[in-house]
């Protein structure tokens, strides 16, 4: 981030490869419409870039960025009014999955189920938003409580609530689901 | 294999991105080093930059001429109360921890409620006079509306000054750190009336005086987040 603003482009494009990825699948998880999640992604690094003289050296940036992500992302939603979006066509899930180095989810030791990814993405639809980002933080992409809460400008407190709360909603509608496949 | 279906999920690998839209690649190729926020000095700046002017405000309104009427152990510990008013406040809302980019909102947010109901409070238990102090009582309390001029026009340095160099680094908090630079503004606002009015009805001291740094936070509170958003 330093590199990048000292006037390196190389490093800017270094810090999407490395943030990106992750990024987005936060905001694809969020937003559960895949072009919608392209423009948030989009926004966020063009705030990032604008906003760049915000930056401390020396700091993380990561969580900076996802906040500003999670800021744009609401304000997003706000205006087109579509806090979730039920898409039933396949092409907006996450399924075609790729780290860094360009691994898909088909190249991994155990590839996931799709049937149980697609479970698991319509019942995290059904969350409230604020649930559905403390699942989609804590337990999705590995970030503790405490960062969560920085990200999504709230107390520690708060976002162990809203994650237990998600996590126990998220658990009874999956038990549902299946309940409803056994009957 | 796990058949945990938020298990599953979790264990996908992230989601390939999309390349770089056309508009940040068009930024990138005019690309220029840009100098970065250093909190601390920005801070330093921002405090003396203010106290210069609070100090320019007061010499335009004078002293208050009951001032070696009142108690001197009054007037440099309410002074150093004001003083800290201001600084903490903003220190809370200019310097974010180590390793971070974004300011302490919270403890922002708590600094901006102690200050605002603190100073409030204390006009209203300890108002000492003398001699040459005013009272306008409940009768005159709309006289007091000057200061409240003289406590904003005060704050307005310190919480423009605030919101230039936060541009960019509040995406979220931004209400919370806006009123504790608000209620920094409207405690400096506080000091120099402090040095300067000699109306010391409980009233007026608590309501007016207080008052400024409880204004001062809502008005920054409401403006201050669209005036430091990047769009």
């Amino acid at each position: 981030m330093a590199r990048y603003c000292d006037g390196d482009a190389s490093a800017f494009r270094e810090l999407y490869a490395a943030v990106s990825p992750r990024l987005y699948g936060y905001l694809v998880k969020m937003a559960r419409h895949r072009s919608l999640a392209d423009d948030l992604l989009q926004q966020t690094f063009l705030k990032v870039h604008r906003a760049r003289a915000a930056y401390v050296r020396g700091a993380d940036p990561v969580p900076w960025i996802y906040a500003i992500a999670h800021r744009t992302f609401i304000d997003e939603t706000r205006k087109v009014k579509r806090a979730i979006v039920r898409v039933a066509d396949g092409d907006d899930l996450p399924e075609v999955g790729a780290d860094i180095a360009g691994r898909t989810a088909g190249s991994v030791d155990e590839p996931a189920d799709p049937t149980l990814v697609k479970e698991a993405l319509d019942a995290l639809a059904q969350l409230p938003e604020q649930q559905r980002e403390a699942v989609v933080l804590t337990k999705l992409d590995g970030k503790s409580v405490a960062e969560a809460a920085e990200i999504a400008g709230t107390t520690v407190g708060a976002m162990k609530v809203r994650a237990h709360r998600g996590y126990e909603a998220l658990r009874k509608l999956l038990r549902g689901r299946a309940n409803q496949e056994v009957g | 294999m796990s058949h945990d279906p938020l298990d599953e999920l979790a264990a996908l690998p992230p989601s390939a991105p999309p390349p770089l839209a056309a508009a940040l690649e068009t930024e990138l190729d005019a690309l220029r080093p840009v100098a970065t926020r250093r909190p601390v000095r920005q801070l330093v700046m921002l405090v003396a930059v203010s106290l210069i002017y609070g100090a320019g405000i007061l010499a335009i309104v004078t002293t208050r001429r009951d001032a070696s009427e009142l108690p001197m152990g009054w007037m440099v510990g309410a002074g150093l109360g004001w003083l800290f008013g201001f600084v903490i406040p903003c220190h809370l809302a200019m310097v974010p921890r180590t390793g971070t980019v974004m300011p302490r909102w919270r403890l922002a947010a708590i600094a901006a409620t102690i200050t605002a109901i603190g100073f409030v409070m204390l006009g209203a238990l300890i108002h000492p006079s003398g001699p040459s102090s005013t009272q306008y009582g409940a009768e005159h309390f709309a006289r007091g509306h000057a200061c409240l001029e003289i406590g904003l026009a005060t704050a307005v340095v310190p919480i423009v000054l605030g919101t230039i160099f936060l541009r960019g680094a509040l995406p979220v908090g931004s209400r919370w750190i806006a009123a504790a630079l608000g209620a920094g503004g409207g405690s400096l606002g506080g000091l120099v009336l402090h040095l300067h009015c000699h109306v010391t009805d409980v009233l007026h001291v608590s309501l007016v005086h207080g008052g400024v740094v409880v204004v001062a936070a809502l008005l920054a509170a409401a403006m201050v987040p669209r005036a430091a958003d990047v769009r």
